[in-house]
């Protein structure tokens, strides 16, 4: 997994427009105003679907209509990595699916159908931008105990790099 | 009403075309924005078109703003609140908002008919700023609207 954060709000930029009709905010009304754009890479499609149920967000993901599939490209759950029998099932489902994609490729059938035997495992890029307050939603539902592993990781990724670049409207986060 | 710029995001052109090409390509980001570098704004604007052409608006998204208005009535911000759940308001004074915003919203407030005048004020703004000298031609111009 890797998360980027391609470009924020500028808060005092928003603070100082403000400021010109002695207006006053604490953090949480400006949250609303600010944007963030992110550049995920890395985190499969079962992940990203999750991602993109939050729907007050903007999203370009990598089509599998267009872009061809790689062997390479699954992500593998622990507790498989760490199951000697399941690793092996795993691999042996993965390379009967890949084998099948390929073969249908090269039979002709066009990627987006193919597509119809990837596994949800399988590694995507997602762009997303997203205000501070949908944000805040997300990391809230998503950084949960019960929230599942990997949106979980993604969730604190995006959290991180939301809190380094503007701390001040993410302190009152509070940590789990 | 009168809308002056307080922020709007970087290179926005190049972004939008980002967006395009992260849907066709395999490449992780760098590489698809040093490919856009090599390329050149001709090529971003051939992109920019192709989207707007195939009423693909989702990748104008990325391209956000935040306006100061001056001269907007409660009505008028209750209004276009509602018409446009992606446009977000905050009264800073009387009849002064901050209003956020972005690039896909804008093209839709410029096409409805009822809200036309309004999105002139952020486009003619924009326009000033020399912000997105490729889209605005492209966007907001009568032939384009029509469908």
């Amino acid at each position: 997994m890797r998360v980027r954060l391609l470009y924020h709000t500028d808060v005092v930029a928003l603070k100082r427009a403000l400021e010109s009709k002695r207006a006053v905010f604490d953090a949480e009304a400006l949250l609303d105003h600010v944007m963030y754009m992110f550049e995920i890479e890395d985190v499969s499609r079962v992940t990203t679907h999750q991602l993109v149920r939050h729907r007050m967000a903007s999203y370009d993901q990598e089509s599998q209509r267009f872009s061809a599939a790689t062997k390479e490209s699954s992500v593998t759950p622990k507790s498989v990595q760490s199951n000697k029998a399941a690793m092996e099932a795993y691999d042996q489902g993965l390379k009967a699916v890949y084998d099948a994609y390929e073969k249908m490729v090269a039979a002709g059938v066009p990627k987006e159908d193919a597509r119809y035997i990837l596994p949800n495992g399988i590694k995507t890029k997602i762009l997303m931008t997203v205000s501070g307050k949908a944000l805040m939603h997300l990391v809230w539902q998503r950084t949960a105990l019960q929230a599942q592993w990997e949106i979980r990781e993604l969730a604190n990724e995006l959290l991180r790099c939301a809190k380094e670049t503007t701390p001040e409207l993410w302190n009152k986060i509070i940590e789990r | 009403m009168k809308a002056s710029l307080v922020w709007s995001s970087p290179s926005p052109e190049k972004t939008i075309a980002v967006a395009m090409r992260r849907c066709y390509s395999t490449k992780p980001i760098e590489e698809i924005d040093a490919e856009l570098d090599q390329k050149g704004p001709e090529y971003w604007k051939y992109l920019l078109a192709k989207a707007l052409q195939d009423k693909s608006l989702d990748v104008i998204e990325h391209f956000t703003m935040t306006f100061m208005v001056e001269g907007v009535k409660e009505a008028e911000a209750g209004e276009l609140a509602r018409s446009y759940p992606y446009v977000r308001l905050l009264r800073a004074n009387a009849d002064s908002w901050l209003i956020s915003m972005n690039g896909r919203t804008l093209i839709e407030m410029w096409r409805n008919g009822t809200s036309r005048k309004t999105a002139e004020v952020f486009v003619s703004e924009l326009r000033s700023r020399e912000i997105c000298p490729l889209l605005i031609p492209l966007a907001f111009e009568e032939k384009v609207g029509a469908s």
